[in-house]
Formats: structure tokens, C-alpha cells, sequence
């Protein structure tokens, strides 16, 4: 067997950020605290750099390196940027916050790199064992980050719960892709989509499979009734930790969402599009009704999510490309509204104090007009009032429901959709309508203070850019 | 490829916005000299380029293309493109300049103002979205063009936003407005669903094969595609323009600050419907009913708005009536196919009624803004200047050679005589009239404020004195154009191919040349002398003397004979002077109708049906669903693996079966 | 009947005897016996399958460290038997339920014949001299060299978390210096004190 060496150019990235994460971690044992802020920094430059690198090397052109374990095309080029963009953001964000509470250490940014490059695998992979690889690498890091809060009761206890359900739907999920194995014979993507198409929809074992991982890839996604973490994890981990799960992860999730169900098994779309139909279903439904009942905005923001990732899969289960990338557009939208909602809460907190109660939105309006104003603006989009982005999102799943004539389930993703407005209104009507319930000046940095107005406004001021980001949305599906 | 002549297109409205932002948002951080010298730059250079332009396609340059690609929906381009030809050139030198004019006529008319910055932010901005108007090479920016100039209209109008009378208008102006641009916005919706674009090259190369077709608009009624369309249109162009019914906006609009009045009400947008219908020209002439009724509306507008001028006291009131009343001038033009005479007479009209305006504002001043004729009375000893530049602006305006308003109003009052439509007739009637009309209020304005005996208070009479320098180098130079541009634009404009391919004339309605066929061969003389010689003969201009002479024994040598009149013709002015009840009519069945069915609809329907069964009975059940399964999420681990186990179980179950 | 399916079925029977007994039995030192018990039969049952290198890998790993780690930590907790058995009975019919059908559905499933010998030709045997561990290594750092990477790095990332959520400075604890305690010089130590030996008498 003659061994070529393979192609290492197209994972530069992955290297670099690698590198810089492991030189990091040395070069933080030398740091006092007093020069902490060098690790963040060069986390940050770890970021931008592989930004560069991701888009110096973004070509139309789809390449295959390693053995075919590895692919980089447009969608895997686009997750990735996003993921550098919003792993950045966060980092900006949380910079006070972990300094305030004593988080601001080394091992913070080092385990977040390590996690982004596991997304960054599981975005490029065209394998199920980098695939699978990845998901732990992340679900690790994340993990730790959960943890990170050690003399926190509620952080070492959400730690746990996210720990062992992990480790179960992982169980699941590879369960699953050993069915796959077993059918085709081959753990690479592309050979399972060929022998897919071979044996046809009537494989009881493939259908065995594939439920093991949709239940694992809903549970990473946390589609009802694979949920049941969210809330917990989102609450008890420290907000600059809820602020990274909720964001990149995501991504990669949908990622390996689309690697999975559309590269691989897109001719058995029969039968996971009745069980994305069932999780979309019970998601937005439960999502937003529980929503409603919660008192504290994190877990308010974790059934949001549960809500919006409902939505994502109703953009994939309609099956068609039109349908994907209108999944994929709201990923990328929902990731970014996100970063500004949590990171909302993290402007509000100061040392000793946690703004996670929607009363600390009271009033906020009296406060600081302009962070009333930008919190406007994330909540309209979440709830998809136009003209903010978070509109389009959502309108770009319906219409492709619509176009496949599951009209029943845009109704019903409407209704809920309304429904979970109402919780999005009423912080509006807390930070508008109510009296603060103290006067505390709202005081974040500067650098902090710039990307978070950038970040909603850009909510709305993206307008005249849209057509070309679901056309690049639509150009990375098509790429698939 | 990006050819150096698409720079200047590209730069001429960026020049215009640039300044507006800056303006806009740091005004308050650069100062008033600052803010001027950056925006009177911008405008500055935007002429400047706009000359450039106008050379280069008089030189054969032409572009239509797109810019610049901002969205797409369903497949469907939403484009920012640019159709560069001679006839956007000249309105974007027309709309340059006055603006160039106004910018620095406002150093001096608002120099004590609070809101200095503002002002200069929005008519900046005001001259960028005009440029977008005018420059745009589809429907789309045609229309985002649109709504920007009425924006700004809007903003400027209630500029002084403190006064109650102002915040009237301002709202008045938007909701006339919306009526025409609903219209607008249906022809445009129409084009689109009928041609499948909104770029004007394509919609007009299929034009003519859209001819035949017809639509049911109510069942049973078939109605030519292309003359709903065109009628649609010219609904927005009624709107912008100010056409009788939807004039009323424009009279009130003047309660924005005299600068305003002169660029925007007088020269550049209000003439954005003209410039549009010229524009869609290919389609009009496609419509014979959409081109009649574009004629009567145009001359009820010449005659009736004109009539009301005569009564009017407020000098600025009377100067925009006659806005209205040449606008429809215009508007006949276009209805009589003459295109080119009405877009010449838009192009002068535009120097000699901001003149006006100016002049009228540089006497506002004079008089610490009263604006009563009757409080006025020999101005030209204090103020020769304004004086002069007035005279000049009111020949103009009265249609006496050789000033530049006696070859456009004339060349269309000819082309109407010439027009076989139906409605010319009664066209021809009405713009004949309107000459007299016009010659009277105009000079009736010069010798009430200009002439006779002072009639203000002695404190006023004792501050009185020639405006600075801002404001009247720019009645100066505003003076120059209307002097001259009429007679040295006159043939190639008109007769001439001027221009070319942007305007197109069937040619059973070229009427225009048939009047140059009628002059040319009946003397020795060129064309322009056929003219003016024509002109001599019993016709329109020995009306404008007469108008004239009329104005000057009522209010010079008799002056008490008007109120004599008004005396014994008391219901006559009693009609004029409520403007024919146009506004008494939209307030009680327009606004009071509105607001009662909305009261009703919002007791009835909306508190008791919408509020209290839907949305709180809905909500009730919501909330209630909510606080029960919330208890679901119990904190314990093994519940939560418990679920998951439960949902993999269903899935299995739920789907295996259906592959058995 | 050869003497090689007597000796799967022989390793099969443990091995899911042993598996029972894990997740039955009350004492959690016995527990983890019985599961070392599964851990040899199932390497044994690797072995069987020619698989030599996983089956001892599985040995020396899991048998020899993590078991070995396992009951040290199950020995020095002290695990409450009762606390963890509440509510066990409670949970006990439903848990039960599901358990059965999903175990009858999973039969059915892969019971269907999909994974029979007849889908599931017997591999070709391998030439003499064969190296399962070599192959392994060759394919390890040649085709599966990506993965590998990313496994290692999974590992360091367990490192880095499993220290950085342990290790704690405590303020108050005494440490000894030694480069310090040896750079000490004499009369860092000693200090020569003169006095006199005796205070005249005042008078």
C-alpha cells in the first residue's frame, strides 16, 4: 500500500488555531494575572487569523484531503467564518463579566479555541468518525466550560446533567452511524449516500439507524423531547458560558445536521422528514409555551432557543435546496440574535450581580435609552417582526414549507410564532413601561459597548445586503 | 468595467448624500460654518459633475446600466441602476443648480435659525434622492426616489416643528400625498405583473405589444392594459405634481421655511410628475384616453389655480399658486404629446419661480416674516436688488419676450392648438385664459409689495433694507437663466432633436412639428424670429400685456377699485377665496368620515370581539397551558434521560412499523 | 459444532452474565469485579475474531487501568445503597415496559436478517505472518491519521479540563522553598548578639 502523503492546505485553519490554542495554554502558565489580558488578546488574534486563512483559501471549488475525511466547500467555508465571527464576539463579550468573577483565566480561552476547532471539524466533515470526533471534542470543551464556575452549586450540577445526557445521546448518535456502518459498509459520507440509493427507503436497519441519529443530532441541537438540558445548562452555567453554547454550537450542530441527513441519507428524506416533523413540531410548540412561564431570562432565552431550532428543522424537513438554505439562513441568524440577546444580560451584570431576572429589565429605558433601544431591536428580531432580519428568517422557512405544501405546519409554526412573541414584547414593555428597580448606571467597555450596537443594528442595517447572503446561502447548498 | 464617466454618475449623488450624513449626524459637533461650507461643496460639485454630464451626452454619451445589485427576491433583482441620456441630464443640471442656489441663499434666510445644521442635512439629502429620481433607470428607485423627496418635502414642511399651522400642512402634505402614491405604486405593480420587469428599456421595448391587451378591473367593465397603467401613474404624477384634486397639499406647504418653497415646492420636486410622465412618454403615447385625460386635468389646474392666485394676499400664497397653475401648464403640454415643451418649460419655470420664491423670501426678511401684500408697498427705494431680480422673474412668468417663460409657455400653448385629442379644445381655451390670469396676479404681486405708497408700520418701515449678499447673488444669478435660457434653448430643445431618443412621440401626435412646419415656412426669418413675429399677431401675448396693463391701473392708478369689485362680486370671491371648497370638502368626508368609522370599528370590533374574546381569552389559555407543563422540566437528571429514553422509544415505534 | 463456536458461545454466555450481574448486584465493589469479568470476555471474544491487538489493548487499558482507578474511587466513597435505591420500585414498571419492547424492537430489527451470514460473507482469512497490531499502526497513521489527531487532542483537552477544574491554590498552605532553603547563608540565620555578661551594680 503505497501512502500518499495528503493535502494539508485546506486545513491550515484547524492547524493554526490549534497551535495558538496549545501555545496558549504554555504561555499562560508564565502570565501573572496582572498580563491575563495577553491570552485574551491572542485568542482573539487566534481568531481573526483564521479568518484570514478561512478566506484567503475560499474557493468555490469543493476539496477533499485526508483520505476523504475532510472536505472544504462553500457551506463549510461560510460555518466557519461565522463560527470565528461569533466565538470572537463572545470572547469581546465575556471579558468583563469573567474578570468580575474571578473566570478570567487562561484555561477559559484555551478550552474555547479547542471547542471552536471542534466545530470546525464537525463543519468539514465528510466522514462519520471525524464527525463524530468533532461533536465530542466540542461537547468536551463545552462541557468544561459548564464547569467552569467550580464553587457555583448550579454550574457543577448543570456540569453533570449536561455531562451524563451527553454521554447518552452521544451513545445514541453513535449507535446509530454503527447501524449506518453495518448497512453500507463504509463510514464515508459520500459511499453511504451511494449505497443508500442503492438499497432504497425499505431498509428496516437504515430506518433503525437513522432514528438513533436524529434522536442524537436533536438532542445536540436540543429539539423537544430531547430538550430537557437546555434550560438547565443555559441557567446554571455562567452567562459568558450560556453565551458560547448558545451561538457557535449551533452552527456546527446544523452542520452535522445537514452533513448527516442531506449528504448522506437525503434519498431516505421520506422518512426523517415525519420525524423532523414531529421534533419541529413539539419544539416551537413547547419552546415558546414554556417560554412564557419563566421569570429569568436565561432559561426565558433557552426555551427561545428550543423554539427557534424547531424552526431551523422545518426548514430542513422540507427537503428541498430552497428549504435548506432557508434553514441555514436562519441559523446564521438565530446565532447572531442570540449573541446579542445573552450578551445583553452580560452588559447588565456587574460584579456581585447577576441581571438574569426579567425584572432587572425594568425600566431599563430610563436607564440607558440606548441599550433599551438595542434590546428593542434583538427582541423584535427574535420574535420575526419585521423590518428586522429575524423577519426574513423566519419567512424564508414558511415560504419554503409552503412550497412543498405542508401548509398546515406554516400555520401552526405561525401561531407559535405569534404565541412566542408575546414573551419577546414583554421585556419590551419591562425596559419601557416600568420603573427601574435601581438606578445602577449601566457601565460596560468600550469595546464591548461598540460590538454589541453593532451587533443589533445589524439586525436591521444588514437590509440592503440580504439578497447576497441568502444567495451565498443558496450557493453553499447548492455546493453541498 | 468602470469607466471614468460612470465615476462621475456614481459620484454626483454620493457627493450630494455625503454631505447630508455629515451634516446630519455631527452638525452639532462641526458648527454652522462648517456645515455649510461641506454641503454647499457637495452641491457645488454635484453641478459641477452634472455640467461634465450634460456635455458628455451632447457629445453622444449615453449609459443605462445597473449599479449596483441590493437584493433579490424569488429571483427578481431589486437594482440600483443609472439611464443617463438627455433628458435626465438636463434635470439633473436643473435640480443642481437651483439647489446650488438655494444652499446659499439659506446662509443668509436662516441665519438666526436653531436648527441651522438640519436644514443644510436635508436639502442636501433632499438633492441626493432627487438625483436618485431622476437618474434611475427602473421603476424601483424610480419610486424609492420618489418617497425620499416626499420624506424630506415632509420633514422641511414641518420644519418649524413648534407651530401648530405648520404641523397641519406637513401631515396634509403625507396624506395627499399617500392617495397619489398608492396610485403610483399600482401602476408600478401593474407594469411589473404585466412585463415581468420594472427596468424601463425592456418595459418600453415591449410596450407596443402590450397594446391589445385588456383586463377586468370591475367584471364585466374591459379596460385597456396600457391606459390603466398609464392613469396609475399619472395618479402618483398628481400627487407629486399637485393636480387638481390633489393640489391641496401644495398652497400649505409653504409654511416651511422660503428656501424650501423655491427648491422643492417650486423647481424640482413638484415637477418630478412631469419629469416621470415624460419619462414613461413610450407608454402615454400608446394611451389616447390616458394623454385626454392628462390634458384636462392639467388645464382645469392652469385655469382653476391661477383664478385663485388673483385673491390671494400672502405674498408667498401667490406665488405658489401660480406654482400650481404653471405646473398644469405642464401637464396639458405632456397631454398634448409635447414633451419636450413641457421639460423646457419645467426647466424654466424652475429658474424663474425660485427667483420668485427667493425674491419673495428676501422680502419676507425685509419685513421681519410678515408676509401680508397689504402690509407691503414700495420696496423697490430699500430694496433695488430684489427689486429688480422680481421684475425680471415676473416677466418671465407673465410669458413677455424675450424672457425665458414666453418661449415654453407659448410653445405649448401652440402645441395644444395644434393637438387633434378631443379634450384640446377646452385645453386651448383654458391655457389662453390662463396668459391673462397670469400676467394679472404676477404684476398685482409686484406693485402691491413693490410699488405705491408704503403701507407697513413705522417701526418696520424704519428697519427696511436690502438683504445680504447670500441672498441676493443668488437672485442674481437665478436672474440670468431667466432671462436668457428661453431664447437660446428654444429651437434645439423643442424643435430641435434635443432630446433624441429619451422622449418618444408617435408620429400622429407630433405636434411640435407641425408648429415648427408652420413657422418655418411662412417668412424669411429663422425660426426663433418666426416665433417671436408670430407672437405679435393677435394671440396669448397681447393678453399678457393686457393682464399687465389691468394689474397696473387697479393696483397703481386706481387702487381703490379692487375692493369695489370684491364688493359687488362678493360670491365670486368668495369661491376663490375659499379655493372651491377643496379643502372644506377633504376635511368632512375624508378625515371626519375616516375617524368616525374608525371609532366605531375600534368600539365594536376591536374592544369587545378582537380584545376581549381573541386575544385575552387566547392568552388566558396560553399562560394557563404554560404554568402546567413547565412543571415537566422536574431538575432531576433521570427524569430528563428518562424523557429522552421515552422519545427514542416513540420515534422507534412510531417508525419502524410504517417500513415493515 | 467446532470447538470455535463452542468457545464464542462459551465467552458470550459470560459475558452477558457478567453484564447482568454489573448492573444487578447491590454492592458496588462486586459490580465493578463482574464488569472486569466482561471487560476479559469480550477480549477474549476480539481475540476469537483475530482482532488480537484490541483484545489485549482492551485488557491492558480497561482491565489493568480504569478498572484498577474505578474501584479505588468506589472504595473510598462511601456510596449510600438505600439513598440510591429510592424511588427504584416507583420507576421500576415503567422503566421495565419500555425496556422490553425496545429490546423486542431491537430484535426484530436486527433480527430481520439483514446482518445474517448470508448478507455477511466470511472475510477472506488472512496470509501467514499477518500483524493485526502492524496493520493497525500502518492504517492508524496513514489513512486514519486525521481522526487520530483529532483524538489526541479530545485527550489533551480532558487533561486541561480535568486540571483546571481541580487543581486549587489554597492560600493558607505552608510550602517549603528549596532553592531558597538551599541559598541560605549563615548569617541569614545567625545573628551574633553582643552584650555584656553582667550589668554593673548601679551603685
Amino acid at each position: 500500500m503505497n501512502f500518499v502523503a495528503p493535502d494539508i492546505s485546506p486545513v491550515i485553519p484547524e492547524i493554526f488555531v490549534l497551535s495558538m490554542a496549545c501555545l496558549i495554554l504554555v504561555a499562560d502558565l508564565y502570565l501573572s494575572d496582572r498580563f491575563r489580558i495577553v491570552s485574551f488578546l491572542l485568542a482573539v488574534g487566534t481568531l481573526l487569523g483564521a479568518a484570514f486563512l478561512t478566506l484567503s483559501d475560499m474557493g468555490a471549488e469543493r476539496v477533499y484531503t485526508f483520505s476523504n475525511m475532510f472536505v472544504d466547500d462553500t457551506l463549510s467555508d461560510v460555518l466557519k467564518l461565522a463560527i470565528y465571527a461569533l466565538v470572537f464576539v463572545v470572547f469581546v463579550y465575556s471579558r468583563r463579566y469573567t474578570q468580575d468573577r474571578g473566570l478570567f483565566r487562561g484555561e477559559y480561552f484555551v478550552i474555547g479555541l479547542f471547542g471552536t476547532v471542534g466545530m470546525m471539524v464537525m463543519v468539514s466533515a465528510s466522514h462519520l468518525l471525524t464527525l463524530y470526533l468533532g461533536l465530542e471534542l466540542l461537547a468536551l470543551s463545552l462541557y468544561t466550560m459548564v464547569a467552569f464556575q467550580r464553587d457555583s452549586a448550579t454550574a457543577t450540577e448543570a456540569a453533570m446533567k449536561y455531562f451524563v445526557l451527553g454521554a447518552m445521546a452521544s451513545g445514541m448518535l453513535l449507535y446509530g452511524m454503527s447501524m449506518l456502518y453495518g448497512v453500507t459498509g463504509s463510514l464515508e459520507i459520500a459511499v453511504i449516500k451511494a449505497r443508500v440509493a442503492e438499497l432504497g427507503v425499505d431498509n428496516l436497519i437504515l430506518v433503525f439507524g437513522l432514528v438513533f441519529v436524529v434522536v442524537g443530532l436533536a438532542f445536540k441541537l436540543g429539539a423537544v423531547p430531547f430538550h430537557m438540558w437546555v434550560p438547565d445548562v443555559y441557567h446554571g452555567a455562567a452567562t459568558s458560558t450560556t453565551l458560547y453554547i448558545s451561538t457557535a454550537p449551533k452552527l456546527a450542530g446544523f452542520a452535522i445536521l445537514i452533513r448527516l441527513l442531506i449528504g448522506g441519507l437525503e434519498d431516505l428524506s421520506a422518512v426523517w422528514q415525519d420525524m423532523l416533523i414531529i421534533l419541529a413540531v413539539l419544539s416551537i410548540g413547547i419552546g415558546n409555551l414554556i417560554a412564557i412561564a419563566q421569570t429569568n431570562i436565561k432559561r426565558m432565552l433557552a426555551y427561545s432557543t428550543i423554539a427557534h431550532m424547531g424552526f431551523l428543522l422545518l426548514g430542513i424537513l422540507s427537503a428541498t435546496p430552497n428549504g435548506y438554505s432557508s434553514a441555514l439562513f436562519y441559523a446564521l441568524v438565530y446565532a447572531f440574535m442570540s449573541l446579542g440577546g445573552f450578551g445583553m444580560i452580560l452588559m447588565l451584570s456587574r460584579k456581585g450581580f447577576e441581571a438574569e431576572n426579567l425584572d432587572d429589565f425594568k425600566g431599563l429605558n430610563q436607564r440607558s435609552p440606548w441599550h433599551a433601544f438595542l434590546m428593542l431591536i434583538l427582541m423584535f428580531s427574535m420574535a420575526g417582526i419585521p423590518p428586522t432580519v429575524g423577519f426574513y428568517a423566519k419567512f424564508g422557512v414558511i415560504q419554503s414549507l409552503i412550497d412543498v405544501g405542508l401548509v398546515w405546519l406554516a400555520v401552526v409554526a405561525v401561531l407559535f410564532a405569534v404565541i412566542g412573541a408575546f414573551y419577546y414584547l414583554r421585556i419590551i414593555k419591562l425596559m419601557y413601561f416600568d420603573d427601574p428597580e435601581t438606578d445602577a448606571p449601566v457601565q460596560a467597555t468600550v469595546d464591548m459597548q461598540v460590538l454589541l450596537s453593532v451587533n443589533a443594528w445589524a439586525l436591521i442595517l444588514v437590509m440592503p445586503w440580504l439578497g447576497s447572503i441568502i444567495d451565498l446561502c443558496r450557493r453553499a447548498i447548492a455546493g453541498l | 468595467m468602470i469607466t471614468n464617466m460612470q465615476m462621475v454618475y456614481i459620484a454626483t449623488p454620493l457627493s450630494c448624500l455625503i454631505p447630508a450624513i455629515v451634516a446630519g449626524l455631527f452638525g452639532w459637533k462641526i458648527g454652522r460654518a462648517m456645515t455649510h461650507t461641506i454641503t454647499i461643496a457637495g452641491v457645488a460639485l454635484a453641478s459641477l459633475l452634472s455640467l461634465i454630464i450634460l456635455n458628455d451626452v451632447y457629445s453622444g454619451g449615453f449609459f443605462n446600466g445597473v449599479v449596483y445589485v441590493w437584493g433579490s427576491s424569488g429571483g427578481f433583482p431589486f437594482e440600483i441602476g443609472f439611464l443617463i441620456d438627455k433628458l435626465s441630464a438636463m434635470m439633473m443640471v436643473v435640480v443642481t443648480l437651483v439647489s446650488l442656489m438655494v444652499h446659499i441663499y439659506t446662509i443668509g434666510y436662516m441665519h438666526d435659525d436653531p436648527g441651522y445644521q438640519r436644514f443644510f442635512s436635508y436639502i442636501s439629502l433632499f438633492t441626493f434622492a432627487m438625483l436618485m429620481l431622476v437618474m434611475s433607470n427602473n421603476f424601483l428607485q424610480l419610486f424609492f426616489g420618489w418617497e425620499a423627496v416626499g420624506l424630506v418635502s415632509y420633514l422641511l414642511i414641518g420644519f418649524w416643528y413648534d407651530r401648530e399651522t405648520a404641523i397641519f400642512a406637513n401631515l396634509k402634505a403625507f396624506l395627499v400625498n399617500r392617495v397619489g402614491d398608492l396610485g403610483f405604486l399600482l401602476g408600478i405593480a401593474a407594469v411589473f405583473m404585466y412585463f415581468g420587469t420594472l427596468d424601463y428599456s425592456a418595459v418600453f421595448a415591449t410596450a407596443a405589444s402590450k397594446q391589445n391587451i385588456t383586463m377586468e378591473i370591475i367584471p364585466g367593465q374591459e379596460w385597456a392594459l396600457l391606459t390603466v397603467i398609464c392613469i396609475l401613474l399619472f395618479i402618483g404624477a398628481m400627487g407629486k405634481s399637485a393636480q387638481v384634486p390633489l393640489h391641496v397639499w401644495l398652497p400649505d406647504s409653504m409654511e416651511g421655511p422660503t428656501p424650501i418653497s423655491a427648491l422643492i415646492h417650486a423647481a424640482t420636486m413638484v415637477t418630478a410628475g412631469i419629469f416621470m410622465v415624460a419619462r414613461m412618454s413610450p407608454l402615454f403615447e400608446l394611451s389616447e384616453t390616458a394623454l385626454n385625460v392628462v390634458m384636462v386635468i392639467g388645464s382645469l389646474t392652469a385655469l382653476l389655480m391661477a383664478l385663485v392666485a388673483i385673491v390671494q394676499n400672502d405674498i408667498k400664497r401667490v406665488v405658489a399658486y401660480s406654482t400650481l397653475s404653471q405646473l398644469g401648464y405642464m401637464t396639458v403640454a405632456l397631454g398634448a404629446s409635447a414633451y419636450s415643451a413641457a421639460i423646457f418649460h419645467l426647466g424654466t419655470h424652475a429658474f424663474f419661480k425660485a427667483l420668485l420664491f427667493l425674491a419673495a423670501g428676501s422680502v419676507i426678511i425685509a419685513m421681519h416674516h410678515e408676509q401680508d401684500m397689504r402690509k407691503m408697498g414700495g420696496l423697490k427705494n430699500w430694496m433695488p436688488w430684489t427689486y429688480i431680480t422680481a421684475v425680471v422673474g415676473s416677466l418671465a412668468l407673465a410669458g413677455i419676450p424675450p424672457f425665458s417663460g414666453f418661449f415654453s409657455k407659448d410653445a405649448i400653448i401652440e402645441a395644444v392648438h395644434a393637438s387633434q385629442l378631443p379634450a384640446a379644445g377646452f385645453a386651448y381655451i383654458a391655457v389662453t385664459a390662463g396668459v391673462f390670469i397670469t400676467a394679472f396676479y404676477a404684476f398685482r404681486l409686484l406693485f402691491m409689495t413693490f410699488h405705491g405708497k408704503p403701507r407697513m408700520d413705522e417701526h418696520t418701515l424704519r428697519h427696511v433694507k436690502e438683504s445680504p449678499m447670500t441672498v441676493t447673488l443668488p437672485l442674481m444669478l437665478l436672474a440670468i437663466p431667466s432671462l436668457g435660457i428661453g431664447a437660446i434653448y428654444m429651437e434645439p430643445m423643442i424643435f430641435g432633436d434635443f432630446f433624441g431618443n429619451s422622449i418618444f412621440v408617435l408620429p400622429e401626435h407630433n405636434v411640435l412639428e407641425l408648429v415648427g412646419q408652420s413657422f418655418e415656412g411662412k417668412t424669411g426669418l429663422s425660426l426663433l424670429g418666426s416665433f417671436i413675429y408670430h407672437a405679435l399677431h393677435p394671440g396669448p401675448l397681447w393678453l399678457a400685456v393686457a393682464g399687465i396693463v389691468l394689474a397696473w391701473f387697479l393696483y397703481i392708478e386706481r387702487p381703490e377699485i379692487p375692493a369695489l369689485i370684491k364688493q359687488r362680486l362678493e360670491w365670486i370671491y368668495n369661491i376663490l377665496d375659499k379655493k372651491y371648497g377643496f379643502d372644506e370638502f377633504n376635511q368632512f368626508v375624508f378625515a371626519q368620515g375616516a375617524r368616525k368609522v374608525g371609532n366605531q370599528l375600534w368600539q365594536k370590533g376591536e374592544v369587545k370581539v378582537i380584545d376581549g374574546f381573541f386575544v385575552n381569552g387566547s392568552a388566558r389559555v396560553v399562560s394557563l397551558v404554560s404554568k402546567v407543563i413547565r412543571h415537566v422540566q422536574s431538575g432531576y437528571v433521570y427524569h430528563y434521560a428518562f424523557a429522552m429514553i421515552i422519545g427514542l422509544f416513540l420515534l422507534l415505534t412510531f417508525f419502524l412499523p410504517v417500513k415493515q | 459444532m467446532t470447538f470455535e463456536l463452542l468457545t464464542f458461545f462459551f465467552f458470550s454466555a459470560v459475558l452477558v452474565f457478567a453484564s447482568a450481574m454489573v448492573i444487578t448486584i447491590r454492592n458496588p465493589v462486586k459490580a465493578a469485579l463482574f464488569l472486569v469479568l466482561a471487560f476479559f470476555s469480550a477480549a477474549c471474544l476480539w481475540v476469537l475474531l483475530e482482532a488480537e491487538f484490541l483484545g489485549i489493548v482492551l485488557i491492558l487499558v480497561y482491565v489493568g487501568a480504569v478498572m484498577v482507578l474505578f474501584l479505588f474511587v468506589v472504595m473510598m466513597l462511601d456510596v449510600n445503597l438505600a439513598r440510591m435505591r429510592e424511588g427504584f420500585g416507583e420507576y421500576l414498571p415503567m422503566g421495565a415496559i419500555v425496556a422490553i419492547l425496545m429490546v423486542a424492537e431491537m430484535a426484530i430489527v436486527l433480527g430481520s436478517g439483514e446482518f445474517s451470514l448470508a448478507n455477511m460473507p466470511q472475510p477472506a482469512g488472512h496470509p501467514e505472518g499477518y500483524s493485526n497490531t502492524k496493520e493497525l499502526g500502518r492504517l492508524i497513521y496513514t489513512v486514519y491519521v486525521y481522526p487520530f489527531e483529532i483524538a489526541a487532542l479530545i485527550l489533551l483537552v480532558a487533561i486541561v479540563a480535568a486540571i483546571a477544574l481541580t487543581l486549587r491554590k489554597r492560600p493558607n498552605t505552608k510550602h517549603q522553598n528549596t532553592a531558597q532553603q538551599i541559598q541560605v547563608k549563615r548569617s541569614d540565620r545567625v545573628r551574633l548578639v553582643k552584650m555584656p555578661s553582667e550589668k554593673k551594680p548601679e551603685n
